[in-house]
């Protein structure tokens, strides 16, 4: 009987130990758990604060303020609030609402070609807490509705498609950020899009900007518009290659395009474009698996060896922080030095750790905001009044985005003791600043046409010379910066005092020269008299003595 | 005599120095004046800047741009001339001054507006990104290769050609993969 127990007991023990070795052997890399999603987007934001000179404890603030509505900007904090880091929300929306408000006085508004930039800022938008649909009015002071004019009514102006597929793509993820309900006088519908999206899918089943070879960050975002429809069996007519029409629906789509995308993984993990392993490759992949609500640690499709696209994502993480485009030296990019963080590689890698978040907290796809409110406030608060106390006395454009900024926070704002006195500050504060604009336009659009080419300016037009050159040095040290050629109008200037100079001096000297010539030819001249005057006086004295003889 | 002869020496002195107009400034007025003038020792870059691919894809032109005084019938917007290196100068300096000075419109993005830490040249001649079709915009060229480098990052040696050019196929047509705009 005891040997009996002992060889259970070896089993039982042979058996516990097999059950822990073996899931340890499956599970060869460890998995990535949202506490580290949060540390390495914290990671990101501390690096792009060090990048841009940020002092204090906001990304949102000071000179990064000033690509807000653009590429470089946006990105950041469509992300950061993503994942509820806390930042100055209201001021980057006060500063987006007066940079959109400007942009809609120009006839094309945001852009005569690219619907996207409606896109990206409606998401900003709505990642900052605010109303894509009712941000600051345009000239006739009705509200802007980013969504209307930048997706469905956006064929009224221009095809979505004027700037190729991703005017489609983008336009449907803004449209679908919310419930958003379309007019019936819209110009493009959801289907439309969606139409339009189909169309373009290659025979591999992925997408590309041109070609027909699929490219995975195409294909993702591909995805990541498709992927509300992912289970959607309504048949839309597609020409096919050749040209014949096909019924597809978008479910087909989307089975397409994931199984092409998990073909595009290389043995490595990684995702190549343009032929290199890249970042943002499988960023947008992380992003799209997200969106479908795949997990992209688990989901065998996207496994290589082991290796899954969060493996690969954390292989881009460098010390400092952010992130690198590549590992190794891409000839499509020399300026992306392999190993060294640059700021579009952090802001991609910030949307893809934003996606795996929200995936492990439970929360909404990426760009579904779904359910949320506008919550950004942008009431004056008691930092913004320290903030207008704090302006200096001289104003440059340097404070023009701050201005900017405040004003419109305080014009939102009901009525408060002071309100006032801010009010006056802050609208004497924009004059100024806007009168110093105004200058510099004014100087560079004379210099533009009076100065240049440089070389034929001569010393007939002194005057305006002199004039430009002395509103520049009325400029403070900064706005004299902005003015374009700056170095040509002083070239020019000191080249013309050289003539003047010259011609002064060439004067003088001519002075001296006649002066000298003059001063000799009298000296000749009174010489001879008086050696006349002599030669008569000896002739009168040798007169005298013959005649005295 | 003498004394006569010592003013007769000044006064041709100073109608020589006259008529050979001579310029009297300080040596660093000097190289400020003189940066640009070619020299045999300057050193010097070509550039130009053409559109021809817009004359292939007329069709898909902004109705707009059709026309001679925002596309020249043979292409050039500007032939391809030298004009002097300054040290440092990246490919963007170099267009910004040979727009200017022959101004031509040019609008770009600055470094600090978008991802690529790079300037961003959104129009050339009125020609924008996307207004020859959702593949058109423009690029450069050096020594007949497409750097893929943001041009202000570009820093140009002496002798090197660069070109710019309108390309209708993002890239394809005019020599190597454009990035994409945004």
């Amino acid at each position: 009987m005891a040997w009996q127990k002992r060889v259970t007991g070896a089993a039982l023990a042979f058996a516990s130990a097999l059950c822990v070795i073996l899931p340890a052997g499956a599970a060869s890399s460890a998995r990535y758990g949202k506490e580290d999603f949060w540390v390495a987007a914290q990671g990101i934001v501390q690096w792009k604060k060090q990048e841009t000179g940020s002092a204090g404890d906001n990304l949102l603030e000071g000179a990064f303020l000033e690509s807000a509505g653009t590429t470089g900007g946006d990105w950041y904090p469509i992300a950061m609030g993503r994942m509820g880091f806390k930042d100055d929300y209201a001021g980057y929306l006060a500063v987006l609402e007066a940079q959109v408000e400007e942009r809609y006085r120009e006839p094309e508004k945001l852009s005569g070609s690219k619907a996207t930039e409606w896109h990206r800022i409606a998401l900003a938008v709505l990642s900052a807490g605010g109303d894509p649909t009712s941000f600051g009015t345009d000239g006739q002071g009705k509200p802007i509705d980013l969504i209307a004019d930048g997706t469905y009514n956006r064929g009224k102006t221009a095809s979505l498609g004027r700037q190729g597929i991703n005017g489609w793509i983008w336009g449907l993820i803004a449209l679908d950020a919310k419930p958003y309900s379309v007019p019936e006088s819209a110009a493009s519908t959801r289907e439309d899009m969606i139409r339009e999206i189909l169309a373009l899918q290659l025979p591999d089943g992925g997408f590309a900007l041109t070609g027909d070879q699929a490219d995975p960050d195409m294909t993702a975002m591909a995805l990541q518009a498709l992927a509300p429809y992912r289970e959607d069996q309504t048949a839309y007519a597609i020409p096919n290659s050749s040209g014949k029409k096909e019924r597809r629906t978008p479910k087909q789509a989307v089975d397409e395009a994931l199984s092409c995308l998990s073909k595009l993984q290389q043995a490595d993990g990684e995702f190549k474009s343009g032929g290199f392993s890249n970042l943002e490759s499988v960023s947008q992949t992380i992003v799209a698996l997200c969106s479908l609500g795949i997990d992209p640690q688990t989901d065998s499709r996207f496994i290589k060896n082991g290796v899954t696209p969060v493996d690969v994502l954390m292989r881009y993480k460098q010390k400092d922080g952010g992130f690198t485009h590549s590992l190794s030296y891409d000839e499509n990019n020399p300026a992306a030095v392999p190993g060294e963080s640059n700021s579009m590689a952090g802001e991609q890698a910030l949307c893809a750790l934003a996606a795996l978040w929200r995936q492990a907290e439970g929360k909404t796809a990426l760009y579904d905001f779904t359910g949320e409110q506008e919550k950004t406030s942008l009431a004056f608060t008691e930092a913004d009044k320290a903030a207008v106390d704090a302006l200096p006395e001289a104003l440059t454009t340097e404070q023009a985005v701050q201005v900017q900024k405040l004003f419109k926070k305080l014009r939102q704002t009901g009525d408060f003791p002071d309100r006032q006195r801010y009010l006056g500050i802050l609208s004497q504060a924009k004059e100024t600043i806007d009168g110093i604009q105004r200058e510099i336009d004014a100087i560079n659009a004379l210099a533009q046409e009076k100065l240049y080419p440089y070389e034929t300016v001569g010393l007939s037009s002194k005057e305006i010379v002199d004039q430009v050159f002395d509103r520049c040095q009325a400029l403070s040290e900064y706005d004299r910066s902005k003015i374009a050629g700056y170095e040509d109008i002083r070239k020019t200037k000191t080249k013309l005092d050289n003539q003047v100079r010259s011609i002064a001096v060439g004067g003088i000297l001519a002075l001296v020269a006649i002066g000298l010539t003059v001063g000799l030819l009298l000296r000749v001249r009174s010489r001879r008299r008086k050696k006349a005057l002599e030669m008569e006086q000896l002739a009168a004295q040798y007169a005298d003595e013959s005649d005295e003889e | 005599m003498k004394k006569d002869l010592l003013v007769v020496g000044v006064v041709i002195v100073l109608l020589a120095v006259l008529i050979k107009g001579t310029n009297f400034q300080t040596v660093d007025e000097y190289y400020l004046t003189h940066i640009d003038d070619i020299t045999s020792d300057s050193q010097t870059v070509t550039v130009s800047i053409r559109c021809d691919e817009v004359l292939k894809h007329w069709d898909d032109l902004d109705p707009a741009l059709q026309s001679e005084e925002f596309v020249p019938g043979d292409g050039v917007i500007l032939a391809a001339s030298q004009y002097v290196l300054r040290p440092g100068d990246t490919a963007f300096d170099l267009l910004e001054r040979v727009t200017r000075y022959h101004k031509i419109q040019m609008e770009y993005q600055g470094a600090d507006k978008n991802s690529f830490s790079s300037v961003y040249i959104k129009g050339i001649h009125y020609l924008y990104e996307f207004s020859c079709g959702p593949l058109s915009g423009w690029m450069y060229r050096v020594n007949g290769e497409v750097p893929q480098k943001g041009c202000s990052q570009y820093e140009l040696k002496n002798g090197d050609v660069v070109e710019w050019v309108y390309s209708c196929t993002l890239g394809q047509d005019t020599g190597g993969q454009r990035g994409n705009g945004e």
